[in-house]
C-alpha cells in the first residue's frame, strides 16, 4: 500500500510542466519501458503502421488495433510530434481520437477520455522529456500504455507481473467493461496458450488496475464471478483431453453445496449463496458473457439462430411420450419462446415486440446438454427431498423478497419443474445414458456452434453460389486466365484458383475461365465449389461438351442420379456426332435406362472414342454396375493412357466396389502423372481407411490438406481415422486445422 | 419426376456397406460394435416413405427391410440426405438428434456407438 503511494505520488507530481515527473526517477516507470521496450523501438513501430485505423470487423481485429491506437497516445508520439517534428500535419491528436472511437464501442474508454479532457490537465501542453512511456501522467496515458505492456508481454508468452499503478479514477462501468473486453479477447488473443495461462494475465492485469473480479456481481453474490468463469473456460476447452463442461459443471455445483450431509443443505446452501435475486442475476450475467462469446465466434449468431434452437429444443422435448410433460407449462413456456411469442428482457419474460429471444435459448440449451450430469447430480441428493421441494423453497424464497425479478422468478417457479426433472430422472435412473454421454453431448453442443457460425457459407456454396476468396493477389493482374492456364499446368491448384478467380471477376461470361476454375476445384477436391463454377460455365455456354461432362461427373459423385443423367444426356444432345442419336421425346429428366441405351449406341458407332466410354463408365457408377464401369474405364485408359483423371476415375470406382489395394494402384498411376493432384491423394486415404490401415490414411489425408487446406471432405475423413486409429490426442490439432502439428507428426 | 427413376442417395452407401463387411477391415468394425441398427429412410420428410435397412454389426450383414431377429438394439428415423451426411462425417449424430433431424429409438447408449466410423468411405471420380 505505501508502494502504491509513492506511485501515486509519483503520478501527481506528474501533472505538464512538474518538474518531478521524470520517467527514470520512477522505478516501475523503468520496469514498464523494460516491458515495453525502448522508446526509439516505440518511434519505429509508430511509423509502420497504416496511418488510418482499420474498422474493426471482429473481437480479434478490434483487440489488435487496441494497442496500435494506444501507441498513438503515447506521450512520446501523440504530444511531442508537433513540437519535435513540425512538418507533420497537426492532426495526429484528432485522428488519435477518431480512431479511438471507432474502435472503441463500448464507449467507456472514450468516456475516460471525455472525462479527462472536461477535468485533467490539458493534453497539448508541450513536454520534451516524457520521451518514454511510462505509467505516470493523465489517467489515459497511464492506462494506454499499461494494456500495450500487457499485449506485448503476452504475445511473447512472459508472464505478466502485476504491477501497481496511479489511481486511475475509473468508474465501475469503466472497470466492467475494460474487465469483459480483457478477459474475452485475451482469450482469444492467446488462443493458442493454455488456459491458465491466460487467466493469470487478466487476473495480473486486473489486480493492476484494481479492478476485482467480482466488480460486476451486485448485492449478495461474492465470488459467483470466478466460478462461471471457470465452468466457461472449461466449456471452451472441453475438445482438450481432460475435464470436460459437465464435469465442471457438477464440479461447481458440488462446490456449491459443501453441507451435504444435511438433506435442506442444498436449498440452504442456494440460499446462502444466492439469495433471491442469486439466480436471476447469475442468469443475467451468463447471458451477457454468451453475447459477448457469440460475437467472438465470429459472426453473430442471429437471433433468428437462437430461436431456431429454442424451436428445435421444444421439438426434442416435444417427441417425450410422457402426457404430463406434454402438457407441462414448461414445454409451452419453450415452446413460446421458440415461436418469439415470449422474450426475456432485464429479467422479465416479456411478450415479444420484435426482438427474437437471442441469448436466452443458448443459455438455456448449453445447459440442457450439460443436463445429463446435472439431473444425475440433482436427482442423487435430492431422493430424500422430494422434486417439489426445490420448487417450494425456491418459491417461497423468492415471495420473502419479493424484488424486481419476480415476474420471471414467478413464471419459472409456475412451470411445474418437478415434471421436467422427473422426466430427467427417470431417463437418468433407466441407466439408458452411458457415463460419457454427457461429454459427448457437451462436445456435441460445441460442434453445434462452430456450424451454426460456417452455416452462413455452407447455405451459400450449398445453393451452388460460387463463393470467392478474400485478398485475391491477382486481381488486377493484366492477363489472369493466361496465368491461371499456366499455374494449372504447372500442377499448382490453389494458386490456379485465384488467377482463375480474378479472371471470372474481370470477364464473367468467360466460360473457360469458370471451366478451369471448376475443373481446379474438383482436383483439389472441393465439390460444392466446383459444381457451382462449373454451373457458371454452363450458363456461358450451354453446350460445352467439357462443361457437361464435368457435372455429370460431379453430380455423380455427390449421389445426385438425377441431375447427373441430365447433364450426360446433355452432353450426347449436344455433341456433333451423336447428337443425331438423342431422342426428341427424351425430356429434361431422362430415364437412366434410356440414355444407357444412347451411350451403348455411340460406343458402337465410334469404338474409338475415349469420351464415350468415360461416360459409360459414369453411367455404371450411378446405376452402381461397378464391374463394368471398371472395364468401360479401362478401354478409355487404352485410348488416353496418360489422362490422370482417368486413373483417379478407375481408382474410385475400383474403391467404391470395395477393392481397396486395386484402387490404390490406379491411385498411384495419377499420382505419377499428376503429383499434385489433391483427390487422388484423399482418395488414397479413403483406400488405406476402408482396409482398416488408418495410420495410413492419415497420413494421405494429411498430404492432401497440406496441398490444400479447404478441403472439407479431407478434414472429416481424417478426424474420423485418428478417432479410429486411437490418435485422439491430435483431435484437437485437426479441429484447429493446425497442420503444421499433423504435418509433423504424420509426415509421408 | 417420376419417382421409380429416384433412388435413394442412402442406397449406395448402404450397398457399399455390404461389401464392406464382407472385407477384414469391415469385419473387424462389426467385432467392435456388434450391435443392430435399423434405418428408416425418409425421401424427403421424416416419416413419409420411409425405406427400412438393417445395419446387423452383430453377424456382419445388411439387409433391406426391417429386423426380423427380434427388436434391434436402436432404430434411427433420419431424411436420405442427412444419412448421407452422417455416413461421411459432415453430420454429428448428435447433433442430428438435437435438431430433431434425427430421430432414435430404443437404447440411446447404443445410439451412441452408430458414429461415421463404421461406415466405409465413399470415393469420387
Amino acid at each position: 500500500m505505501a508502494m502504491r503511494e509513492l506511485v501515486t505520488g509519483g503520478a501527481a507530481c506528474a501533472v505538464p510542466g512538474g518538474a518531478g515527473s521524470s520517467s527514470s526517477s520512477n522505478p516501475l516507470g523503468a520496469l514498464a519501458n523494460a516491458l515495453i521496450g525502448s522508446s526509439s523501438k516505440t518511434q519505429d513501430r509508430l511509423k509502420e503502421i497504416p496511418s488510418s485505423t482499420a474498422t474493426a470487423t471482429s473481437p480479434s481485429a478490434e483487440f489488435f488495433s487496441l494497442p496500435d491506437d494506444h501507441l498513438r497516445a503515447l506521450p512520446g508520439s501523440e504530444l511531442d510530434r508537433p513540437l519535435l517534428q513540425p512538418n507533420r500535419p497537426h492532426t495526429q491528436g484528432s485522428e488519435f481520437l477518431s480512431g479511438f472511437y471507432s474502435v472503441d464501442q463500448n464507449g467507456a474508454l472514450s468516456d475516460v477520455w471525455d472525462e479527462i479532457h472536461q477535468h485533467g490537465p490539458h493534453p497539448l501542453l508541450p513536454q520534451p522529456q516524457l520521451q518514454q512511456p511510462t505509467f505516470d501522467g493523465p489517467p489515459q496515458r497511464v492506462l494506454s500504455s499499461f494494456l500495450h505492456s500487457f499485449v506485448d508481454s503476452s504475445r511473447a508468452g512472459i508472464p505478466f507481473r502485476p504491477t501497481p499503478l496511479p489511481m486511475l479514477g475509473l468508474s465501475q462501468g469503466d472497470k466492467q467493461c475494460i474487465r469483459d473486453r480483457s478477459t474475452i479477447m485475451a482469450r482469444h488473443f492467446f488462443a493458442d496458450k493454455p488456459d491458465d495461462f491466460i487467466d493469470a494475465q487478466v487476473n495480473a492485469l486486473l489486480s493492476s488496475l484494481d479492478i476485482d473480479h467480482d466488480v460486476r456481481a451486485k448485492g449478495p453474490l461474492p465470488g459467483r464471478y470466478r466460478e462461471l468463469e471457470d465452468y466457461w473456460n472449461e466449456s471452451q476447452g472441453m475438445l482438450k483431453p481432460g475435464p470436460h463442461a459437465a464435469d465442471g459443471w457438477v464440479t461447481e455445483y458440488s462446490q456449491q453445496q459443501p453441507h451435504r450431509v444435511d438433506p435442506d443443505a442444498w436449498a440452504h446452501s442456494f440460499e446462502q449463496q444466492h439469495g433471491a435475486n442469486g439466480w436471476a442475476s447469475e442468469f443475467e450475467q451468463e447471458q451477457s458473457q454468451l453475447t459477448s462469446v457469440n460475437q467472438m465466434r465470429g459472426a453473430n449468431i442471429s437471433s433468428l439462430a437462437a430461436m431456431e434452437q429454442t424451436r428445435m429444443l421444444a421439438h426434442t422435448l416435444a417427441q417425450n411420450d410422457d402426457p404430463k410433460f406434454q402438457n407441462s407449462k414448461f414445454l409451452q413456456f419453450v415452446s413460446k419462446m421458440s415461436r418469439g411469442e415470449l422474450i426475456i428482457d432485464d429479467n422479465q419474460v416479456k411478450p415479444a415486440s420484435l426482438i427474437a429471444p437471442g441469448d436466452w435459448a443458448t443459455e438455456y440449451q448449453q445447459k440442457y446438454n450439460g443436463g445429463q450430469t446435472w439431473a444425475d447430480e440433482f436427482v442423487g441428493s435430492e431422493l430424500s427431498h422430494g422434486p417439489d421441494r426445490w420448487v417450494k423453497e425456491f418459491t417461497t424464497e423468492r415471495e420473502q423478497h419479493g424484488s424486481v425479478d419476480d415476474q420471471w422468478v414467478n413464471e419459472f417457479s409456475k412451470l411445474h419443474v418437478h415434471d421436467w426433472v422427473e422426466e430427467f430422472g427417470q431417463q437418468v435412473g433407466e441407466g439408458s445414458l452411458g457415463e460419457s454421454s454427457a461429454d459427448n453431448w457437451a462436445n456435441a453442443y460445441d460442434e453445434f456452434l462452430n456450424e451454426q457460425v460456417s452455416a452462413k457459407q455452407q447455405l451459400n456454396s450449398s445453393r451452388g453460389v460460387y463463393v470467392f476468396s478474400e485478398m485475391n493477389p491477382y486481381v488486377g493482374h493484366p492477363n489472369p486466365l493466361k496465368e491461371g492456364q499456366e499455374l494449372f499446368r504447372k500442377g499448382l491448384l490453389s494458386e490456379a484458383v485465384l488467377a482463375l478467380e480474378a479472371e471470372v471477376l474481370k470477364n464473367p461470361d468467360n466460360s473457360e475461365g469458370w471451366r478451369l476454375l471448376g475443373i481446379a476445384h474438383a482436383e483439389n477436391d472441393d465439390d460444392q465449389q466446383a459444381i457451382a463454377a462449373m454451373m457458371r460455365a454452363q450458363e456461358a455456354d450451354p453446350t460445352n461438351l467439357e462443361v457437361l461432362l464435368a457435372l455429370g461427373v460431379s453430380h455423380t459423385n455427390e449421389l445426385e442420379q438425377a441431375a447427373a443423367l441430365k447433364y450426360l444426356y446433355g452432353w450426347l444432345r449436344n455433341h456433333p456426332k451423336y447428337g443425331t442419336l438423342a431422342l426428341p421425346e427424351l425430356s429434361e429428366s431422362p430415364y437412366y435406362a434410356d440414355v444407357a441405351r444412347l451411350f451403348n449406341e455411340a460406343a458402337q458407332m465410334s469404338p474409338e472414342d475415349a469420351d464415350v466410354h468415360v461416360i459409360l463408365g459414369v453411367m455404371f457408377n450411378l446405376s452402381r454396375e461397378y464391374d463394368k464401369a471398371i472395364s468401360s474405364f479401362q478401354t478409355a485408359l487404352k485410348l488416353k493412357p496418360h489422362d490422370y483423371s482417368l486413373w483417379n476415375k478407375l481408382g474410385a470406382t475400383q474403391a467404391n466396389s470395395v477393392q481397396s489395394s486395386e484402387a490404390i494402384s490406379a491411385y498411384q498411376q495419377a499420382l505419377d502423372l499428376k503429383p499434385n493432384y489433391v483427390r487422388a491423394w484423399a482418395n488414397m486415404g479413403i483406400s488405406y481407411a476402408n482396409q482398416g490401415m488408418y495410420e495410413e490414411s492419415i497420413r494421405y489425408y494429411v498430404r492432401a490438406l497440406a496441398m490444400n487446406p479447404k478441403a472439407d471432405n479431407a478434414w472429416q475423413y481424417l478426424r474420423i481415422s485418428l478417432s479410429c486409429a486411437s490418435r485422439n490426442d491430435m483431435l484437437e490439432a485437426c479441429d484447429s486445422r493446425n497442420l503444421d502439428i499433423l504435418q509433423k507428426e504424420f509426415p509421408l | 419426376m417420376a419417382s421409380s427413376t429416384t433412388q435413394l442417395k442412402s442406397e449406395v452407401l448402404v450397398d457399399q456397406m455390404k461389401k464392406y463387411l464382407a472385407t477384414d477391415a469391415g469385419k473387424a468394425v462389426a467385432n467392435k460394435v456388434g450391435l443392430v441398427f435399423q434405418f428408416n429412410i425418409a425421401p424427403k420428410k421424416l416419416g413419409f416413405e420411409e425405406v427400412i435397412y438393417t445395419v446387423d454389426l452383430k453377424k456382419g450383414e445388411v439387409i433391406k427391410g426391417p429386423y426380423e431377429g427380434g427388436k434391434p438394439d436402436t432404430t434411427f428415423s433420419i431424411k436420405d440426405d442427412d444419412f448421407l451426411k452422417l455416413a461421411t462425417g459432415k453430420m454429428n449424430p448428435q447433433i442430428a438428434f438435437m435438431r430433431g433431424a434425427m430421430k432414435i429409438k430404443g437404447s440411446l447408449s447404443a445410439a451412441q456407438k452408430f458414429t461415421p466410423d463404421i461406415f466405409p468411405k465413399f470415393a469420387k471420380m
